[in-house]
């Protein structure tokens, strides 16, 4: 029999937990401006140092951008293994639901407007992400009910509205035009610590699905036989749903569309630790924060001093992954 | 405990508008084994789901342990009723340990208010599996592994939607001595089946389902008689005892009218198979003279067919002779099988031959030549029998001969 050895639940955390150190300090020391171990120790244990020059990159630019990236990889590995397991559909991600989409179309709206203040934008692209959700919702209702594949449906649909109304846009204010391509392509370039207290709002989000590991694990079965086993389905599946739809309204919020990260982390992470989500949730999260954290320093050394966007960087990262992992079964 | 386990008082059940179930009444007693079979579509499979209280129904109640299944919370529903479900797959590679896990989610976090996954597993003789891959398994081992998952909730009542159809006959039997030994230890239990003899052997009572109503319900030997069969599923049962039990064999019912009437001359169970297919066939059948439990005779009997009949091991009687001539007089083929024809039976080759000068069609089995021990197969043929070589041939022959049920 051969079959890949898995990993225990808890050495599989702290495994991911380290990677995800050494990622945020690689994260923080590397750029423009490279720094030793001990400079970067230096640097966290004194804290801001109000006008000495390497204080102020490492902490208005650095330490944020490292941040929301963790963040956002966090809450997208997240939202991807809840939507992938409940819709039990391998090819679903974080933005089926239509909810990224909608916020593109609210950032879109926020760039065309010329909203100086950008936590607008950010706003509105909240805005757009949660009404979809709502509107999704609502098509998906049925007495009482949640059908989650005409959920996956209306969100296909409404994904596709979105993003002609995006193009619409688009052809009407083509000065702005790069600065939404850019946007949709996502990026963490300039982000700053507006950003991060948006991100930080993922983390009650991140956490709650941590209590509904063993309700996961049974859905599994369908919601059929998870309500013959006692777990409320219904209830269950409406505070995932939301919880995976605000996860991803409030990462694509601050950080535009990356791509492959919700899709190719649980599928990585299952392949490693097995279906169980007691394993496999806070590992997806870990290794999510890793895997964006360090697509993100690729994305601004590779060609510095430009960026690449960091969701082209995902995706040659996940892409071949992705093929791979398809080409292995169906089955991760 | 006073009242039943589970009581369903008249209970409507509606998927949409289309009705499922109609009037549904019935109570399930802690500790009664009781099967579930009618035909696809008559509403088992939700009727089961409505006892779980995956489904309410339109009007009437449905009462566990004396409560609305509405009322229930699905934690403490499962902690009552556990249901092994007909289909069960897991796209996901889960161990079979955390599968039979996750039917202690209704027992809450505390490990000693449920057995262990490998206790439950041993108890069904499977324990070797807890550490496999779910997805490595037969379909007889999901089956078991499914069943233990539903063991593992503790509940005192055990619903098995169809749990055998995807097994073989050792898995099958294995299986239903399983629940009645679970059922012997206190556990009640209500199983929908298909195979109608596993029905009648195993269960202490049955309900029939008949388009979403009760069409009976009781001992297995008041519910499966042939006229009920033949109203739930349209066929023609019959009731066959043999090595001491009881078994059922069915036949299509037939369509349109009977294509005529055949008389069997035949006896020590070379007219069994022809008295079938004919029968089947659509034919009104008749047969004689033969003895009383002889092979011939108890098919006969049991396909309920009119038939002379004399007493054991005794030479056909003036009576019996007469009521033979009667009966072949009815009919409009008469058929010699290769019975073996010695002094005592001799008078049914004469009876054929009075029928064939009488105008009516005899056919002889071939092989009635090397059975002749009285000399009379010549005569037969001298007066314009016809020959056939084996069964197939006769059926062949007699099909072609009314292809649309015309009998003259």
């Amino acid at each position: 029999m051969t079959r890949p050895a898995r990993t225990g639940t808890v050495p599989g955390i702290l495994l991911a937990a380290g990677v995800l150190a050494v990622c945020l300090a690689l994260g923080l020391a590397l750029g423009p401006v490279s720094l030793s171990l001990s400079q970067l120790w230096h640097l966290v244990t004194a804290g801001p140092v109000q006008g000495d020059l390497q204080s102020a990159i490492f902490w208005e630019i650095r330490m944020p951008r490292v941040l929301v990236s963790a963040l956002v990889g966090a809450a997208l590995a997240v939202a991807g293994v809840i939507l992938q397991d409940l819709f039990l559909n391998p090819l679903t991600d974080p933005y089926v639901t239509g909810v990224s989409s909608g916020a593109a179309l609210g950032a879109t709206i926020g760039i065309v407007l010329h909203f100086a203040n950008l936590s607008v934008t950010t706003v509105l692209a909240i805005a757009g992400g949660l009404g979809t959700l709502v509107i999704v919702w609502m098509a998906a209702r049925r007495r009482g009910r949640i059908d989650v594949f005409v959920l996956l449906l209306a969100g296909v649909t409404i994904s596709y509205l979105a993003s002609a109304l995006v193009t619409v846009l688009m052809i009407k204010a083509n000065e702005d035009m790069t600065a939404i391509i850019y946007w949709l392509m996502g990026s963490f370039s300039g982000r700053g610590w507006p950003d991060v207290r948006v991100a930080l709002v993922t983390i009650p989000f991140m956490i709650a699905p941590l209590f509904f590991t063993r309700e996961m694990d049974i859905l599994l079965q369908g919601e059929k036989r998870a309500l013959e086993l006692g777990v409320e389905v219904e209830r269950t599946k409406r505070l995932l749903l939301v919880t995976a739809g605000v996860l991803t309204a409030l990462a694509v919020s601050v950080s535009g569309i990356i791509a492959f990260v919700g899709l190719v982390v649980p599928h990585v992470v299952r392949l490693l630790m097995g279906p169980g989500h007691r394993g496999m949730l806070p590992v997806s999260l870990l290794a999510g924060a890793s895997l964006m954290v360090l697509a993100d320093l690729l994305s601004r050394t590779v060609i510095a001093p430009n960026e690449i966007p960091v969701g082209v960087v995902t995706t040659f990262i996940g892409a071949p992954l992705f093929v791979y992992l398809l080409r292995r079964g169906r089955r991760a | 405990m006073a009242g039943p386990l589970v009581t369903l008082e008249d209970v409507d059940f509606a998927y949409d508008e289309r009705p499922v179930l109609r009037r549904i009444t019935f109570a399930l007693r802690a500790g009664e084994f009781v099967g579930i079979v009618g035909p696809n579509g008559s509403g088992k499979s939700t009727l089961v789901d409505l006892i779980d209280g995956i489904h309410q129904p339109v009007a009437g109640e449905v009462l566990v342990k004396g409560v609305p299944t509405r009322r229930y919370r699905r934690k403490d529903m499962a902690r009552e009723v556990a249901l092994v479900p007909q289909h069960f797959d897991l796209d996901f590679d889960l161990d079979v340990r955390e599968v039979v896990e996750m039917g202690a989610y209704c027992r809450g976090k505390d490990p000693s208010a449920h057995g262990d996954p490998e206790g439950t597993l041993a108890r069904l003789g499977v324990a070797d599996l807890a550490s496999r891959r779910f997805s490595e398994l037969s379909g007889g081992e999901k089956q078991l592994v499914v069943l233990a998952q539903a063991l593992m909730q503790r509940a005192p009542l055990l619903l098995l939607d169809e749990p055998a159809s995807a097994l073989d006959v050792s898995h099958q039997l294995r299986l239903f001595d399983l629940l009645k030994e679970l059922n012997a230890d206190g556990l009640t239990v209500l199983c929908i089946l298909h195979d109608l003899n596993l029905a009648l052997h195993y269960f202490d009572k049955l309900l029939v389902l008949s388009d979403g109503e009760v069409a009976a319900f009781g001992p297995p030997d008041e519910v499966l008689r042939p006229e009920i069969l033949d109203a739930v599923y349209g066929v023609r049962a019959y009731l066959h005892r043999h090595a001491g039990r009881t078994y059922l064999t069915f036949s299509p019912r037939l369509r349109g009218e009977r294509r005529g009437r055949v008389h069997l001359v035949c006896g020590g169970g070379t007219g069994a198979g022809m008295m079938r297919e004919l029968a089947d066939a659509g034919y009104e059948v008749t047969a004689g003279v033969l003895n009383a439990l002889d092979t011939d005779e108890e098919t006969g009997r049991e396909l309920g067919l009119s038939m002379a009949v004399e007493a054991p091991f005794s030479p056909v009687g003036d009576e019996a002779h007469a009521e033979n001539l009667e009966l072949m007089r009815a009919a409009d083929l008469v058929v010699v099988s290769a019975v073996p024809i010695g002094h005592g039976n001799a008078r049914n080759v004469e009876a054929a031959r009075q029928a064939l000068k009488a105008g009516t069609p005899v056919w002889v089995d071939e092989g009635l030549r090397a059975n002749d021990f009285a000399g009379v197969v010549d005569g037969l043929a001298d007066d314009g029998a016809r020959f056939f070589a084996g069964e197939e041939a006769l059926l062949a022959g007699v099909l072609a001969r009314s292809p649309s049920g015309d009998t003259t």
